[in-house]
């Protein structure tokens, strides 16, 4: 994985069209957390500017891309992929808008996962896919909270030792 | 490996990030769980284009997919009503 994104970030993407200098790719490494490098450029906060936001979403949509190229065997421009980056950054603005008016015609403030499976009601396809996965990420929370749980009360030791008694005397 | 956490992706803050920046109301909040689905919708949107685009390329004997072949297959994925009309999940693309 890491050395595909090495790959990506040597490109040096330079499309004129819309796109700062190529050396912000240097330093706009991939991190799950964005406070993870010490440069004060990469704090949180700094991806408020709407430029800032055009790059990282230019750069997951590299990552994708270049996913797709190596399982189609097909490579993409250079043009092409900041095109479908400007696309998709453009894309979040009637998702968000979207959003935003069906929550509020709920009379709610805070979207939730409703809200999305309108935004994709058009494909009955793309609707069954999303709501799959509404169900698969709830189901995933829920575990993870019971795991929380477990661990703050302790009993997780306790429970494993009639397990492994058990694998024990399978080998045998 | 499954196709759904494996791979490259959009995080979940760039993408609370990209919302915010276009709610018209301050208050309007969004929940982890929307965070995580519309990371995945976006993932799916771009992957869509792209695959598109190759098959595009493919049908032009094209070397590789240039915004030539991208602008005929973006009117079906974006524009007009019929927007995801014909969406459905590429053979073998989870």
């Amino acid at each position: 994985m890491s050395s595909r994104r090495g790959s990506f970030l040597s490109t040096k993407l330079h499309c004129s069209s819309c796109l700062p200098c190529p050396l912000y790719f240097e330093k706009f490494k991939p991190s799950e957390k964005l406070q993870e490098h010490g440069t004060e450029r990469l704090d949180a906060r700094h991806l408020d500017s709407p430029l800032r936001l055009k790059a990282a979403v230019h750069y997951t949509v590299g990552c994708l891309c270049e996913e797709v190229a190596l399982d189609k065997e097909m490579q993409f421009s250079k043009q092409t992929i900041a095109a479908i980056s400007e696309l998709t950054f453009r894309q979040c603005e009637n998702f968000a808008k979207d959003l935003e008016m069906f929550a509020r015609h709920a009379k709610r403030t805070t979207i939730n996962t409703e809200d999305v499976k309108l935004l994709a009601r058009r494909s009955n396809s793309l609707l069954k896919y999303i709501t799959d996965k509404s169900e698969e990420i709830a189901q995933i929370n829920l575990e993870r909270k019971a795991q929380k749980k477990k661990k703050s009360e302790g009993g997780g030791k306790n429970s494993r030792e009639p397990a492994e008694a058990g694998v024990v005397e399978s080998e045998n | 490996m499954e196709g759904a956490g494996a791979g490259a992706g959009f995080r979940k803050e760039l993408v609370s990030r990209l919302l915010h920046l276009h709610f018209k109301d301050d208050k309007t909040k969004v929940s982890g769980d929307v965070l995580q689905l519309m990371a995945e919708l976006l993932k799916i949107f771009v992957v869509e284009a792209a695959v598109r685009g190759v098959r595009q390329a493919q049908a032009e004997d094209a070397p590789r997919v240039d915004v030539d072949q991208l602008e005929k297959v973006l009117p079906q994925l974006v524009g007009e009503r019929g927007s995801w009309r014909q969406w459905r999940c590429p053979a073998g693309w989870p």
